[in-house]
């Protein structure tokens, strides 16, 4: 709807009208302009939960162990892909015409996680080349990209003091610590519940929130 | 307090809705004019009209960028124009506290 611009002026408008609009302005911006966090962990927790448990099923009957089967393995990838590719379309609908420091910070994290995640499989290669056993690729495998998950989500929480994000990257380099003890099997398990499940809870909480 | 104190470069629909909707986005950040307009409805006219009287009295700054069809203008708000989106709305809710009906007993 178009506005001309003599309606533009402030002729008339009192101040019920300004509340009006300020509130009604402020809620259309928010919806359009912000990314609905609950819904991006919501995404993401379903895609860990899938991913890892799939892992855990196909390697729960090995002794010993052997790593996980190509079919869980391709499973996390279409997974991650798919989560990835929701999480692409609606930060980018919502950052579509917006610039900035939050884009730049935006960009600055994610090459940081590439970066950090290409590191991890560097040094993957590195402990396998030096002789490490299955099991103990699988303990690495599994609990080092929640580490630094946990880490860069820790980390993010400092741009905008976001306590919530903060108390969710603790937990995440708590549990990443914490599933390596359950062995390479377990691991998953521990995982898919503790990580994707944690997600899962501040969705429901997030949501919870915005309907009270 | 009256309805004089109410900014009156602010206090005009498209104005105000131009504020609130540039307030949204963290300080630092900024909206690129077709998202504005998009957001806000004016034809792209009088949303030059409206932000030349923002801009103007400080409030908003645009900055252009670019040629050809890689060509974007920025638009922000200044400091100062948040300062005075807080100002205009502390008054608003101090009019509106003060017309508001009294509790029943």
């Amino acid at each position: 709807m178009k506005e001309d611009a003599d309606s533009g002026n402030g002729t008339g408008m009192d101040v019920q009208q300004a509340a009006a609009i300020m509130q009604d302005t402020t809620e259309r911006a928010q919806r359009a302009l912000i990314v609905r966090r609950p819904v991006l962990f919501a995404v993401w927790g379903v895609a860990w939960l899938v991913a890892d448990g799939t892992i855990w099923l196909s390697v729960r009957d090995q002794h010993p162990y052997s790593g996980p089967t190509p079919a869980s393995l391709l499973v996390l990838t279409l997974v991650v892909a798919a989560a990835a590719a929701i999480t692409t379309v609606l930060v980018g609908r919502a950052g579509s015409g917006v610039g900035g420091w939050t884009v730049l910070q935006r960009r600055i994290l994610l090459l940081s996680y590439l970066g950090g995640y290409i590191g991890l499989f560097a040094l993957e290669a590195a402990i396998d080349h030096a002789g490490a056993s299955r099991a103990v690729l699988g303990v690495y495998g599994a609990a080092a990209p929640i580490l630094l998950a946990g880490l860069v989500v820790a980390a993010s929480s400092a741009l905008n003091l976001d306590w919530s994000v903060f108390g969710l990257g603790i937990w995440l380099l708590a549990v990443a610590a914490g599933s390596g003890f359950a062995g390479p099997v377990s691991v998953w398990a521990v995982s898919a519940l503790a990580g994707g499940g944690a997600l899962l809870l501040l969705a429901a909480a997030g949501l919870r929130r915005r309907r009270s | 307090m009256s309805e004089d104190e109410l900014d009156p470069v602010i206090h005009a629909p498209a104005r105000l809705r131009i504020m609130v909707t540039l307030a949204t986005v963290p300080e630092g950040d900024n909206l690129s004019f077709t998202r504005l307009q998009d957001l806000i409805g004016l034809t792209p006219g009088n949303l030059i009209t409206h932000l030349r009287k923002l801009e103007d009295a400080e409030y908003v700054t645009t900055l252009k960028s670019g040629s050809g069809v890689t060509a974007r203008t920025a638009v922000s708000l200044t400091s100062a124009g948040r300062a005075a989106l807080d100002r205009y709305s502390a008054v608003v809710r101090e009019l509106l506290g003060s017309v508001s009906p009294e509790p029943r007993s």
